[in-house]
């Protein structure tokens, strides 16, 4: 058990301890809303989770160093922001690979627009956003973000070159 | 028909996604790889099964304790900055992937927590999170680390505060996507 999970389970803890101080009619709100987000999301997780599954077998990992490779600048910035959306996975996975394009020469504006690209943009988490959220939050708040990791690759570029 | 397409618009959705990815299987190395795409799919799920019943728990508690005057004190609309920098704290610390921080968003939206305030909650997730933060220095370094913090600091308040003045007003709608 990794501690994402151990914490998760500690926030958990804490508010059911909490919610049976407050008497046993929150006890029983929190189950029953529990039972009931699982039961709407339960279909829609599995399909996510088969996107994710099919993701990580199509292995985009050959695609992106030969896309990005010693590249650099603003064409580099460009092309970092849209394969920091297409990476799949969690930090364990993308991490690991965005050291290797650095090491292949990416440069560091490029290196920071795929990290932001990744964590905001990530088409993949879609696919839990728009379950949770509905689509008119996750357009609002992909659209919004659309920007943000060029302009973040280009702040570094322009500051430390 | 046209209400139940609507309810589950968000499985055809997710369901044309497989699809699509599955021909791109089939079409690199056929059938096994289709197979290999579900099964992986379901393993992974498998093993996320704790996190996400703890996150699901988590969700349905908070919902069911929070009271709506500290949602409107706190995380309303009417919160204004207080709020969004509260949420940005929250997303930060929250560990876990989409499918955990999601729905404890997801159950601040339906108790009443405003739009700047949830953009600011998942942004400050996406590029605070301290929990992955032992990560990126250990596999990228100091520098990339310290320079991506530093430039990416700014946006969680900075999109929340936005987010509220350009699209609060439709936040009944946004609900309403959810309460289905």
């Amino acid at each position: 058990m990794n501690s994402a999970t151990i914490i998760l389970w500690c926030i958990a803890g804490s508010l059911f301890l909490y919610s049976w101080k407050e008497g046993t009619g929150t006890v029983k709100q929190g189950g029953l809303l529990t039972w009931k987000t699982t039961k709407q999301n339960a279909l829609l997780l599995v399909l996510a989770f088969i996107i994710v599954g099919f993701v990580t077998v199509l292995s985009p990992d050959e695609l992106v160093k030969t896309w990005i490779g010693p590249n650099s600048g603003w064409r580099g910035i460009l092309l970092a922001g849209f394969i920091g959306m297409m990476l799949p996975g969690g930090p364990y996975v993308v991490f690991p690979l965005i050291a290797i394009l650095f090491d292949a020469g990416a440069g560091l504006a490029s290196v920071i627009t795929i990290i932001t690209s990744w964590s905001t943009q990530s088409l993949l988490t879609l696919s839990f956003e728009l379950p949770f959220m509905g689509w008119r939050f996750t357009v609002i708040r992909w659209s919004m973000g659309l920007m943000i990791p060029l302009l973040a690759g280009a702040a570094a570029l322009l500051i430390w070159g | 028909m046209l209400s139940t397409l609507k309810k589950f618009q968000i499985h055809f959705l997710l369901l044309a996604v497989i699809i699509i990815l599955g021909i791109l299987a089939y079409l690199q190395s056929g059938w096994d790889l289709v197979q290999n795409g579900f099964v992986q799919g379901i393993k992974i799920l498998w093993r996320e099964l704790p996190l996400l019943a703890a996150a699901f728990l988590t969700a349905g508690f908070l919902q069911a304790l929070v009271k709506k005057e500290f949602i409107n004190r706190w995380l309303g609309a009417e919160a204004g900055i207080k709020g969004i920098l509260l949420a940005c704290l929250g997303g930060g610390l929250i560990p876990g992937g989409p499918y955990a921080y999601y729905p404890i968003a997801s159950a601040l939206l339906k108790s009443g927590a405003g739009l700047g305030v949830l953009i600011a909650f998942v942004s400050a997730k996406n590029l605070w999170s301290v929990s992955r933060l032992p990560l990126e220095f250990a596999i990228l370094g100091t520098t990339i680390t310290i320079r991506r913090y530093l430039i990416t600091f700014l946006i969680p308040p900075l999109m929340g505060i936005f987010a509220e003045r350009m699209f609060g007003k439709r936040i009944k709608n946004i609900r309403e996507n959810v309460d289905l």
